[in-house]
């Protein structure tokens, strides 16, 4: 039951953070296609969407691994 | 047969934390040195010593390792210039630091024997502490103290506790951003290592290659954006 409680702490917020992370590149894409001169901002407002997105993850892959300690 | 070779490869796989985790080398009175800080004073000792001796030979006509340098300058000048708006010569130090600091210690393990000191929690956190002070103390030099206190009571003075606790969420995430992105990339590779050992880790190994240096990236971003907010861009 503990073991399953530290796979599921990672491998939810992977999996949501995921499909968001993917939503804001795809958009992100998009408008390069639609924008190819506005390309150099779209990567750098996308890059650091992408971290604050990604340090969600990370924040579970942490709490996992401590949760994981004590299994 | 098979079952007893997955056995012992599982078994394995629990050990591998001991491959990755900072050994003790020797004391010094009660503190530890730890191979997190040899490595760091390593790396730190390359970068000092390739920054005197390209001091010396600096010249109007720029000539190989100068002109390295002088792309680098300007390319962390178009990340200030992306965040603030304009140029400003000023944070260039600040930032351009910090990226080469990570970019190098990420990429340490380059050197045989070395595992990265960014994969110890204690790295990244110190070079996040380090780093939001620095980012206060170069905005509040910039646009002159009254203007940086004045920030913190914005828009009504009872936000003095929030704004106070954001700074220190941004030295939180910084830190285990970079550790986690680390760490679980060393993880994965060692694992492989132990299940794998021949070619399986390779492609790991280039994203590792990639992702350190979007990781140094990101903190060098996220350091101009923070300057921006210090400096009340936004």
């Amino acid at each position: 039951m503990e073991f399953l409680a530290v796979t599921l702490a990672i491998a939810l917020p992977a999996m949501v953070s995921a499909f968001g992370q993917a939503w804001a590149t795809s958009r992100a894409v998009e408008s390069i296609a639609r924008q190819p001169e506005a390309a150099g901002d779209i990567r750098g407002a996308l890059l650091i969407a992408l971290a604050f997105m990604e340090a969600l993850t990370l924040f579970s892959f942490v709490i996992a691994f401590i949760l994981s300690g004590r299994v | 047969m098979l079952e007893r070779f997955l056995e012992s490869k599982l078994a394995a796989i629990g050990h591998v934390l001991e491959e990755v985790a900072p050994r003790t080398v020797w004391h010094v009175g009660p503190l530890e040195i730890t191979t997190t800080v040899v490595n760091t004073w390593a790396v730190m000792a390359i970068i000092a010593l390739v920054a005197i001796l390209l001091r010396r030979q600096i010249q109007e006509r720029p000539r190989g390792l100068q002109t390295l340098a002088e792309i680098y300058y300007r390319f962390i000048e178009g990340l200030l210039e992306q965040a603030l708006g304009h140029s400003d010569r000023r944070f260039v130090p600040l930032v351009g630091t910090f990226f080469l600091m990570v970019l190098a210690l990420n990429y340490s393990w380059f050197i045989p024997g070395v595992v990265p000191p960014t994969t110890d929690l204690s790295t990244t956190v110190a070079l996040a502490a380090t780093d939001i002070l620095l980012v206060q103390i170069f905005a509040a030099r910039a646009v002159g103290l009254r203007r940086y206190l004045k920030r913190f009571v914005e828009p009504i003075p009872f936000l003095l506790p929030m704004n106070i606790l954001e700074e220190l969420v941004k030295v939180f995430s910084l830190s285990v951003r970079l550790f986690g992105n680390l760490f679980g990339g060393d993880m994965v590779v060692a694992a492989l290592f132990v299940l794998v050992p021949f070619l399986a880790p390779t492609p790991v190994m280039l994203l590792e290659v990639l992702f350190g240096f979007i990781q140094a990236l990101i903190f060098a971003t996220l350091t101009s954006v923070y300057v921006a907010t210090a400096m009340g861009h936004h």
